[in-house]
């Protein structure tokens, strides 16, 4: 299949989960509208427009950024919630919730920040070409370096409902987001997407070898640090409003990888329209009641995709 | 000799049945310390009870040694009784195993259980008068007869008071009927979906951010309807169910009208 042609296909298939997503529950929304249309208009533009814009970006963006580490460090392992970068995102919230004041995007910088920083520190430990072995050992390392980090600024938190707040949060949820946060973590995911998208070729000339990509004309560092800063920007602005979403960014680019003849540049725009869908299905999974509850969203993509990461471990053995 | 052995032992023994260096580590021992002890009788509060973001009664806590609830932050004061929460039974325990009196309050279910608090930490105080004034203040507060609404309180991230919890009861004498809630939280859908007659919303660490208070900020709370009523309720008062609460029920039935 072209990657031309899968992307167009997935994006036909964002399509009716937009729409789904956007006229959920279509009894209750009739039901608002005939008695107040001004309600029907608030609940659709101030709730559910949010909440679907941000898990078709943060989705998106866990997706690309997933597909571009992976290109990047020549490793299936490598995604922001395997390797650091997402709990460094929690970390950075956090510590921008106590020393920043909490705004949305002072936490949005905070998490940006984290995943920044946690992405150098694995690309400065691993080397540029990871083994698997150096990889996740230096990933496991930093992910509980940073969970240690925010379980201390948890531990001493002045208010006791702090730790309640924050563990509710890193569950991962979209539900009750607020336009003003669509409009500070948008923006910031949506750049981040450009600026790795961009790499795109470089991607593909890479995965022959860096001796090669160099006699191409590729400055290698400059690559690494460019699609490191946009695979942090993504990750640290959906950390900040949704909390840790697990598994997409792993998931996905082995979803669309094989489709595309295993080309990691060719797979960031249908692992980006995937992840989207992905999360967006997910999104909409834990609004059906189980047991009268409703599922956190970081816990349903952790269920999913668990066990796609222990097949994969069992396939590479 | 013995006489005057006999009148010594009489004269102390009050004395001796009275703690007068008393040590809290609950903030829910310590509202109730706060109203009970004697002057200078209380040494310490925990952290929390000195905080004015998580009590209305910080202001009485001043001067006093704050400690993080664990009998190691209080050992040195040299205390003779520990007031603590059925919740954190090692407190005790250990209290206990240090040959200091120590006295559990348990989490109220009813108003019989609060009643039951006060009066428990008023014997321990050797403050029984004061441990009955502070009962018929509140069964006083709580004999106003009112008018029961419908309505929801709620606090930050959406979540609610059981409509069949102590906390409702409390919100009752204030004229407000809680509205059971499914789940115990609250969508911002399904409140706009539905509102309810009355909105009481729970302000409690207001200035600070957090994921909790974006929810009582979210611009579609602002969308509801005006025949939706909005009432503020202080959520500091609202942690421990006690006593400390009458007053702020006696303000929002105040507020609700009758």
């Amino acid at each position: 299949m072209t990657v031309k042609r899968l992307s167009w296909l997935l994006a036909a298939l964002l399509l009716p989960l937009v729409a789904t997503s956007l006229l959920w529950d279509p009894a209750l929304l009739l039901a608002v509208a005939r008695r107040d249309p001004a309600l029907a208009r608030t609940i659709l533009t101030e709730l559910r427009l949010p909440r679907t814009a941000l898990a078709l970006l943060i989705g998106g963006g866990l997706g690309l950024g997933g597909a571009a580490m992976q290109g990047l460090l020549r490793n299936p392992l490598a995604s922001p919630d395997v390797l650091g970068p997402s709990t460094g995102a929690s970390l950075g919230a956090v510590l921008a919730g106590y020393f920043l004041g909490g705004g949305v995007l002072a936490v949005a910088l905070g998490g940006m920040v984290g995943a920044l920083a946690a992405l150098a520190l694995l690309v400065a430990l691993a080397g540029p070409v990871a083994g698997t072995a150096t990889l996740v050992l230096a990933g496991v390392a930093i992910s509980a370096l940073g969970g240690a980090l925010v379980n201390l600024a948890l531990s001493l938190a002045p208010s006791p409902y702090a730790l309640y707040d924050v563990m509710f949060w890193l569950l991962g949820s979209l539900a009750d987001r607020s336009l003003p946060q669509l409009a500070v973590a948008g923006p910031l995911i949506i750049a981040g997407a450009v600026l790795l998208l961009a790499q795109r070729h470089r991607l593909d000339t890479l995965a022959l070898g860096e001796d090669v990509a160099t006699s191409l004309g590729i400055a290698i560092p400059r690559l690494r640090w460019t699609i490191i800063t946009a695979t942090g920007i993504m990750v640290g602005a959906g950390v900040a409003v949704a909390g840790s979403i697990g598994f997409i960014g792993l998931v996905v680019p082995h979803l669309v990888r094989p489709l595309v003849g295993n080309r990691p540049g060719a797979a960031l725009v249908p692992a980006g329209l995937a992840g989207a869908a992905l999360l967006l299905a997910a999104d909409m999974a834990v609004r059906l009641p189980v047991n009268g509850q409703e599922l956190k969203l970081g816990v349903l993509t952790a269920l999913l995709g668990a066990p796609f990461f222990l097949w994969l471990v069992v396939r590479s053995r | 000799m013995k006489a005057l052995a006999a009148l010594l032992l009489l004269l102390t023994a009050p004395a001796a049945a009275r703690p007068l260096r008393v040590a809290s580590l609950n903030l829910c021992s310590d509202e109730l310390a706060l109203r009970l002890a004697a002057p200078g009788q209380l040494v310490s509060v925990s952290r929390l009870g000195a905080d004015h973001d998580e009590t209305l009664l910080a202001e009485r806590a001043r001067g006093l040694a704050t400690n993080n609830g664990r009998v190691t932050d209080i050992i040195t004061l040299a205390p003779d009784l520990v007031l603590s929460s059925r919740g954190d039974p090692n407190a005790a325990a250990m209290a206990r195993r240090l040959g200091i009196r120590s006295v559990e309050i348990a989490e109220p279910h009813s108003f019989a259980d609060v009643r039951a608090n006060i009066h428990s930490v008023a014997a321990a105080l050797g403050r029984r008068a004061a441990g009955a004034a502070l009962v018929a203040e509140m069964d006083a507060a709580l004999a106003v007869p009112v008018r029961p609404r419908p309505a929801v309180m709620v606090s930050g991230a959406g979540l609610t008071i059981a409509s069949d919890g102590l906390a409702a009861q409390w919100l009752a004498h204030a004229g407000l009927q809680q509205q059971p809630v499914s789940r115990g939280q609250l969508a911002l859908e399904s409140l706009l979906a539905n509102p309810p007659q009355i909105l009481v919303l729970t302000r409690y660490r207001s200035q600070q951010v957090s994921t909790n208070q974006r929810w009582l900020q979210h611009p579609a709370l602002a969308a509801l309807p005006a025949s939706t009523r909005r009432i503020s309720t202080d959520g500091r008062a609202w942690t421990c169910l006690g006593p400390a609460l009458a007053s702020e029920i006696a303000r929002l039935r105040r507020v609700v009208g009758p």
